[in-house]
């Protein structure tokens, strides 16, 4: 239940002074490429705000994007979120408590009438009136309006809750759908992945506890400021791209090498995410870096975009020849997206 | 790491440009007190860069370890009011690096809410009676 206390006098009261703030929002600020004066007004934010009310719900998703949230070791900066937010209801990490936690999540919804957040991991199932995905009872399309209507903001966590995901690949035998299928009044943030950055979840739910207002999005509804960049362009690979060096097969010279996974099927140029720059694990790597290409996990639809090993130049046309002209082409198209990219992460820095 | 080596040191002389930036913030603080913050990590760095620009700034006199949320290192470069700030996460991985060009980085100051919370915890402390005062007190602030 969010409580009354300020976020300030609840990490006071644990011995924690406003200098967690100031380290908070500058390490808020350092990956969403803030100003450092909204860094340090999103401190003061922070330390006046309230324990932010977030009820979870789980449809039809496979765990990922929880696991990937609650990856800690200790009291770190990374675990503030859960200092900052009343996680109200999770069906995962509650179910042992059985009804009780329904009750929870009813006066939850109650106590925070138009304030809560509703975190979404999971598709929607349609077919046959919502039967295939059903939680105490009730199908998740009746929880999903159900707890939506009086909420503040509602974040579709993954790529199945963002865009379908996995449910929703070919033949999609539920009638699988978004979040943002079934509901249309409310405002929607996006964080696709598969599952997404933890840092992309905490970043976003930091911002909107501070400033209480939705960030920037882009057309398919995600934060910019983790979504704003092209794998493609941010790569650590992109010089051998550039010249043409590509590994041909997995474990081959140019693999060893640590060459362009193009033609391996690597799917960078046409995926969003913020993998190339703040990776996994804080930082540790990336699906590149490992030296398997880009799945595109954070697009709508990548389970059916023609193959995880198949060329980019090769989902569309037969041969591989074609490969070498699409990569010249490529290398010239992504000069220029290059600098769109730039442009955009200095607009983003005057915000 | 398994990623190649890509550039020799400072190959595309970022660590110099950067070191170019800093100057100008730090005659900026000299002439007027303006306060410039560089993060590090939005910048294409290959570690060894990294290496070059702290060789640029050298030591100076102070360094600070701090224990809030994990560790965190400021340390004061060889130019007075440059500041290099480390914020180390989970598994002490980096997570905030960035330079500070001001006469003291905000982190270091006492905040004045802290300050308020201290004061009146201190007062309760003067008048406390004597058995009470050897235990340890866990609330700061």
């Amino acid at each position: 239940m969010a409580e009354l206390a300020t976020l300030g006098d609840r990490l006071a009261a644990h011995g924690i002074s406003r200098r967690a703030f100031v380290k908070y929002a500058s390490y808020l600020g350092s990956l969403m490429a803030l100003t450092p004066s909204a860094s340090r007004s999103m401190a003061a934010e922070l330390a006046k705000a309230k324990r932010q009310s977030v009820i979870w719900l789980s449809f039809q998703e496979c765990t990922g994007c929880t696991e990937s949230i609650t990856r800690s070791y200790g009291p770190t900066l990374e675990d503030l979120i859960f200092d900052f937010i009343s996680l109200d209801y999770h069906h995962t990490l509650m179910s042992v408590s059985g009804e009780a936690i329904e009750h929870a999540r009813h006066a939850a919804m109650e106590a925070n009438k138009g304030k809560y957040i509703v975190a979404v991991d999971g598709a929607i199932p349609l077919k046959d009136g919502g039967i295939y995905s059903t939680t105490a009872g009730e199908s998740n399309l009746e929880t999903l309006k159900a707890t939506c209507k009086d909420a503040f903001a509602i974040i579709s966590i993954g790529t199945c809750a963002a865009y379908g995901g996995i449910p929703k690949a070919k033949p999609n035998p539920t009638g699988a759908v978004s979040v943002g299928d079934i509901i249309k009044d409310k405002p929607i943030i996006n964080i696709p992945g598969c599952p997404p950055i933890p840092e992309a979840m905490t970043g976003t739910i930091a911002y909107l506890l501070a400033f209480g207002k939705i960030p920037e999005l882009d057309h398919l509804g995600r934060p910019k400021a983790f979504f704003g960049d092209n794998i493609h362009d941010r790569c650590y690979r992109r010089p051998f791209y550039e010249r043409g060096q590509f590994a041909k097969a997995f474990d081959d010279e140019g693999a060893r090498a640590g060459w362009c996974l193009y033609e391996v099927g690597c799917k960078g140029p046409i995926t969003y995410n913020a993998c190339a720059t703040t990776k996994w694990n804080n930082g540790v790597s990336f699906p590149i870096q490992s030296g398997h290409g880009c799945l595109g996990c954070s697009e709508p639809d990548f389970w059916d975009k023609g193959g995880f090993y198949v060329p980019l130049s090769g989902s569309i046309g037969p041969t591989a020849k074609l490969v070498g002209g699409a990569a010249l082409a490529g290398a010239v198209a992504g000069v220029a997206a290059a600098a769109v990219a730039r442009h955009r992460k200095s607009s983003l820095n005057k915000g | 790491m398994n990623s190649p080596v890509c550039h020799p040191p400072d190959a595309a002389g970022l660590a110099r440009a950067v070191f170019a930036e800093i100057a100008e913030a730090l005659a900026r603080l000299a002439e007027t007190g303006e306060e410039t913050l560089i993060d590090l990590r939005s910048l294409p760095f290959a570690p060894t860069d990294l290496e070059t620009l702290a060789e640029l700034l050298g030591e100076g006199e102070v360094r600070c370890d701090l224990d809030v949320a994990g560790r965190s290192e400021v340390r004061e470069t060889g130019f007075s009011g440059v500041w290099w700030t480390r914020h180390f996460g989970a598994d002490d991985q980096v997570a905030v690096d960035e330079i500070c060009v001001a006469h003291v980085p905000e982190i270091l100051a006492a905040h004045p809410d802290d300050v308020a919370r201290a004061a009146r915890r201190m007062a309760d402390a003067v008048t406390a009676p004597a058995s009470t005062a050897d235990e340890k007190d866990l609330s700061r602030g």
